[in-house]
């Protein structure tokens, strides 16, 4: 122990302290920092200034229609469109999701992003995403893009077992070559470090790098070279004093203080095969990335890519503002791939059916005294969700009271108590103990007992709106 | 004509299914007379509807025996103007 002999004698109140700085409710809770956080890298304290971050112009981009298409059959062109158009207002007039990228190799591919663009959205600004191939940028240039993910995967995993390179030489002129195609052509080429998390970054990555500094040395900013990096099998660590090629901060310091490459071309693409997805994107912001990459809801290849409301509502948490986003957004997008046949698990957070339903009826208490003790914030403000009670023979009739006033829509002191409704508690219960009942009970349900068991209710508050 | 007592077994005694001879003063509903949580709301409710009544939820169901239930509602219908006699 640091100081055992140290007290903390209590602080007395008779008014909460609610930490309402911390937590404001209107928005998500914030996220503060105390000072700066220090990572040994080659032996030396590096320190890192998270605090920077509401300053930093930190982004969001978007792979639904890339990495999200190679997990799910391949989306129509009306819902690709429907979804770009919800990404949009998502994004907000300061363009916080700021790009999208589509495949350009089908007629069916280059019809969706002229129909996207044909929208005419300032955002997310649509870009490409091609192999490391020469001849792949007639197809960038045809579709009259400014910029291109390509295709660098740069583990020998790859260089040598899957692109069967002869030589990491070979591999790196090869991939050079292509840089300097798309620079001829006016491109602006966004090299994709496939499995970096799993590459000799001294070996290939950063001399590869170094070479791609180079060439951007010679072209306007606009042109310079990008840097995606892609953790493409989840193996990134977010934790300081992890090794590298794992670190994700000694990665990023590597990339952006020893190479040069500056935040604002820095990206992170991740995978969620060890469940670090959004976490280990929210580090990469951290570290020094200015753009995360991620996905609606996380689809993409196997188990996914960070979610973009995950990121969405921890930029939001990050700066302390909302910064022009459109949250509602979040439920369309949830409702729209619902009715395109995407699951959306019912506990999964912002977007589930019951991600903000409590079953438990100790948990439907607090939610019936102040909603603010079981919702993670403004759910209804910011979502259009307001917090739910499911009912089973768990809920109690806290529960039971707290569904009421939600379905009537009953607020502050025209609520009504659980005394009011102990004939339809009596019901939910006989359901259980007397008839053996095994699910939880449906709204459609409880709604049509209300109407039974509580008419003078269901006369003043529901026949009345009609 | 029944005391209030009295008339708080009767309720008690029919929510909870039991005889009035077996429910004494002294009886805590949850402990003694085996009301569950359920059954603590139908017993409220229909005391309310016995004496006339509204009570505040809280204070109610803090009540734990038979004669503070007598007491509470007794002072309550006091509150309200309830006339016990009639």
């Amino acid at each position: 122990m640091d100081n055992p002999g140290k007290k903390h004698p209590l602080v007395n109140t008779e008014q909460p302290n609610l930490l309402g700085d911390i937590y404001p409710y209107d928005l998500p809770p914030l996220i503060r920092f105390s000072g700066p956080v220090v990572e040994y890298i080659d032996g030396k304290p590096v320190e890192f200034d998270f605090a920077s971050v509401r300053d930093r112009n930190i982004l969001i981009t978007d792979t639904t229609f890339r990495d999200g298409q190679q997990a799910r059959p391949p989306y129509t062109l009306d819902q690709m469109v429907r979804i770009y158009d919800l990404l949009s207002r998502l994004s907000g007039p300061n363009g916080i999701v700021r790009q999208t990228e589509f495949f350009l190799y089908t007629k069916n591919d280059r019809e969706a992003l002229d129909r996207c663009r044909a929208l005419g959205h300032k955002y997310p600004e649509c870009t490409g995403w091609i192999r490391a191939v020469k001849g792949d940028f007639r197809l960038v240039k045809e579709a009259g893009l400014k910029e291109t993910g390509m295709l660098t995967s740069c583990s020998d995993y790859h260089i040598f077992q899957k692109l069967k390179f002869r030589s990491r030489a070979e591999c790196l002129d090869s991939y050079c070559q292509v840089v300097e195609a798309a620079l001829e052509a006016g491109v602006r080429p966004r090299c994709h470090l496939e499995d970096v998390t799993r590459a000799d970054l001294d070996g290939f990555v950063l001399p590869f790098i170094d070479r791609l500094m180079d060439l951007s040395s010679q072209v306007p900013e606009d042109l310079t070279v990008k840097i995606r990096l892609c953790d493409t099998m989840g193996f990134g660590i977010s934790f300081p004093g992890a090794e590298l090629p794992r670190s994700i901060p000694k990665l990023i310091y590597k990339i952006n203080r020893e190479c040069g490459v500056p935040s604002n071309r820095l990206e992170w693409h991740g995978h969620n095969d060890f469940h670090k997805v959004h976490a280990n994107a929210a580090t990469a912001w951290l570290y020094g990335c200015d753009f995360v990459n991620t996905t609606v809801f996380g689809f993409g290849e196997r188990t996914g890519n960070p979610p973009i409301e995950g990121a969405i509502f921890e930029y939001i948490a990050l700066k302390g503002d909302l910064c022009g986003i459109d949250t509602m957004a979040i439920t369309e997008l949830a409702e729209y791939m619902r009715s395109i046949g995407l699951p959306i698990p019912d506990n999964y957070p912002f977007a589930g059916k019951a991600f903000n339903t409590t079953r438990a009826g100790i948990h439907a208490d607090g939610l019936r005294r102040d909603e603010q003790i079981y919702n993670i914030f403004d759910t209804e403000k910011l979502l259009g969700r307001p917090p739910r009670v499911a009912i089973t023979d768990k809920s109690g009739t806290d529960g039971i009271a707290h569904w009421i006033n939600e379905f009537f829509g009953l607020k502050g002191k025209n609520r009504i108590n659980k005394i009011k409704v102990h004939k339809l508690a009596r019901w939910v219960i006989d359901q259980y103990d007397e008839h053996g009942r095994l699910t939880a009970i449906s709204d459609q349900e409880l709604e049509a007992k209300t109407k039974e068991l509580l008419p003078e209710y269901w006369q003043k508050y529901k026949a009345e709106k009609k | 004509m029944a005391t209030v007592e009295e008339r708080v077994k009767k309720v008690t005694a029919r929510i909870l299914k039991l005889s009035p001879d077996q429910i004494k003063s002294e009886h805590s509903f949850t402990v003694d007379l085996g009301a569950e949580s359920v059954q603590s709301i139908e017993l409220v409710a229909m005391f309310e509807q016995e004496f006339g009544i509204e009570m505040d939820e809280d204070a109610a169901l803090a009540v734990e025996t038979v004669k503070k239930a007598a007491d509470f509602i007794t002072q309550v219908c006091k509150e309200q103007g309830v006339d016990l006699e009639k």
